[in-house]
């Protein structure tokens, strides 16, 4: 298969007071053809910053370097290429639908926007098309909602028209960070299902981003872990829960709380320690400060392991719990 | 929407009454109006005279609704320095201030909008710094420091526009680019600030993401929010022109309002001054409700509550 998006040594530093941050430390991954990558990791890893990175959003103290990144046949690092392509084939969602919508533009408006400037064609056709996204994700009376204004809309409604709105140009890739975050947890669920079934119907792929790795093992195909602005393992949805080699992910999916084995009000897992200081260069394994296996030799350069479709970058060439349990 | 207007026009009707309330009172305050009316040194024959004229001798509600009554139709009296109706004085005068004003706004915002925006965009660099300092720079200079070298440019040696008087368009061209100039600052900084907050805003990155040309977000997502405060300042800044280019008009011997309403307390002439009163406050009371009703067209989440 050939990949849709190929990112190759993705970095991204930012400047702050403090010095230069490096929030993105050399991120290579593809996604496939309408395949759902979810990218996880703890707060601040850095999975925002790589989503905006795709996009060209990044804030302007941000600059990006890659070795290679394209959407299909297109360079995306040339930033005329990459804009004919933004908002087109490749779209993103938000995690917060109270804000992401213009209050000054009716919704019709904001739907037709991107509609018209990539594809053309008259004002009555994007409308035509917006009613039958709207109706697509599931909103009633969806002509009358085009005139509306955002402040008329509840949280969930304004997902879903920022997802009506990602869908109006038929894209190939939708990007979602974190996209149920800001709302409540059934309307969470709405929304999820809402993005599944949609994304069986028209075949895109999905780039989600999370931290919510419970949600991960409901939708995911493939899953990257992040920490500390680089990927520590990658492998298919079965690879990764199933047999996770690398004891930061392990030590996510033991914080997933489990119906019948997590006790009732229990506290939620967490993992001990903090998060190293992404300002300045990071040597050997950012994770060995947290880890319970770290070895002297974690301070050095670690290598990137490989398995089949499985990769991941650790010290010990299995998980070393698994290998005393299968010893 | 509906209510919200009825709601705006009724509180603008509250307001002027009191305006009128107070700009009557302003003669009665005076202690003796006749007197006052009369000058110094009246005889207390022209002062009966007076009080017969004026019917100061009946009760103050009956005065103040004779006065409003005739105010309502237009009749303000007659000015006691210039000996012509006031009204008819006001009317001559009105057009020329209001020309004034108009001209120096369009000005000022044809000069701020770009440099805000500019400035917005641009936030922390070089061109900022430059934008702001021009904007600046009008506020720094004294305005008859500005209408002097304006006057020397313009008037002088390139005889292209007069140095004073009222007859003309030309005549308006350097008052109110001294007077435009003048104000541009406040404009200028209110639309960076709110450009610099819109830009920051979520929906701006909404608007990116769709892969807009970069003026499309500027000039469409941006600006539209941040014009919102603007609208209030214009009408701010249109009601202080309008009764405040006192000494622009007389700068540059511009026969307007400001330069009555100067007159009229110099001269003591209390039907001008009245009059002159509450005609500026009617105008700020009716320009507060015009731009009431355009925010509520501009921000669609007003219309509501
Ligand atoms: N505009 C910015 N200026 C400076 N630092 C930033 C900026 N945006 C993000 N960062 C830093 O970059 C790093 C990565 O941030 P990012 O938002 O990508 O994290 P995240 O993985 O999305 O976290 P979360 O789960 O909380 O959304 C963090 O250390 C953050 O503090
Ligand atoms: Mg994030």
């Amino acid at each position: 298969m050939t990949a849709l998006l190929t990112v190759d040594d993705l970095k991204v530093d930012i400047k702050t007071r403090s010095g230069t941050l490096h929030a993105v430390r050399g991120l290579s991954f593809t996604v496939n053809a309408g395949e759902t990558l979810c990218i996880v990791g703890e707060s601040g890893c850095g999975k925002s910053i790589t989503s905006l990175a795709l996009m060209g959003l990044l804030p302007r103290t941000a600059q990006r370097s890659a070795a290679r990144l394209r959407f299909g046949d297109t360079d995306l690092t040339d930033a005329r290429h990459a804009r004919k392509v933004r908002g087109n084939d490749m779209v993103m969602i938000f995690q917060e639908p109270m804000t992401a919508l213009n209050p000054a533009f009716p919704i019709g408006d904001q739907l037709t926007e991107a509609y018209l400037y990539h594809k053309g064609g008259t004002k009555a056709a994007a409308r035509a098309r917006a009613i039958e996204m709207l109706d697509l994700v599931g909103i009633g009376s969806p002509a009358e909602r085009l005139s509306q204004f955002p402040h008329q809309l509840s949280g969930g409604l304004r997902q879903r028209v920022m997802i009506a709105m990602a869908l109006m140009t038929d894209p190939k890739l939708l990007i979602a960070d974190e996209p149920t975050t800001a709302l409540d947890v059934t309307i969470q669920a709405q929304i999820l299902r809402l993005l599944r079934d949609l994304q069986q119907k028209l075949g895109i792929a999905v780039i989600f981003i999370t931290h919510d790795l419970g949600l991960v093992s409901r939708i995911a195909d493939r899953v990257m872990v992040m920490y500390a602005g680089a990927m520590v393992e990658e492998g298919t949805a079965a690879e990764i829960f199933g047999a996770p080699r690398h004891p930061y992910t392990r030590a996510l999916i033991d914080c997933i709380p489990q119906p019948g084995k997590t006790e009732r009000g229990a506290p939620l897992g967490t993992i001990a320690g903090v998060v190293p200081s992404l300002i300045g260069t990071v040597q050997g394994c950012a994770f060995r400060t947290r880890c319970a296996f770290a070895r002297t030799d974690c301070a050095a350069s670690v290598p990137e392991r490989a398995e089949g479709s499985h990769r991941w970058i650790c010290i010990h060439a299995d998980h070393p719990a698994r290998m005393t349990e299968t010893a | 929407m509906g209510i919200y207007l009825a709601k705006r026009i009724g509180l603008a009707v509250l307001v002027a009454l009191f305006v009128s309330i107070l700009a009557f009172g302003l003669l009665r305050l005076q202690g003796n109006a006749a007197t006052a009316l009369a000058g110094e040194g009246a005889s207390p024959q022209d002062i009966a005279i007076i009080v017969e004229t004026y019917g100061l001798d009946r009760p103050l509600v009956v005065q103040y609704a004779t006065w409003l009554g005739n105010a309502l139709t237009g009749d303000f009296g007659t000015s006691y320095f210039f000996k012509r109706p006031v009204a008819e004085l006001i009317v001559s005068k009105v057009g020329n201030t209001v020309t004034l004003a108009v001209l120096s706004l369009g000005i000022a915002l044809a000069l701020s909008i770009p440099l805000g925006v500019l400035a917005a965009v641009y936030s922390g660099s070089w061109i900022d710094r430059v934008c702001s300092l021009i904007s600046l720079m009008g506020q720094a200079l004294p305005s008859f420091f500005l209408a002097l070298c304006l006057v020397m440019v313009f008037a002088i040696q390139l005889r292209m526009f007069p140095a004073s008087g009222t007859g003309s368009w030309q005549h308006f061209v350097l008052p109110a680019v001294t007077l435009g100039y003048y104000i541009t600052p406040p404009f200028m900084r209110l639309v960076r600030a709110g450009m610099i907050d819109a830009l920051s805003n979520d929906y701006v990155r909404t608007a990116r993401a769709k892969g807009l040309p970069a003026h499309r977000v500027v000039l469409k997502h941006a600006l539209r929010n941040a014009l919102v405060p603007v609208v209030g300042l214009v009408t701010v800044q249109l009601g202080l022109l309008i009764g405040g280019s006192v000494v622009i008009e007389s700068i540059f011997a511009l026969d307007g309002l400001g330069y009555l309403a100067y007159q009229s307390i110099s001269y003591r002439d209390f039907p001008v001054l009245q009059a002159v009163v509450l005609l500026l406050s009617l105008v700020y009371v009716v320009l507060t409700l015009l731009s009431d009703i355009v925010n509520a067209w501009l921000d669609p989440r007003l219309r509501v509550s």
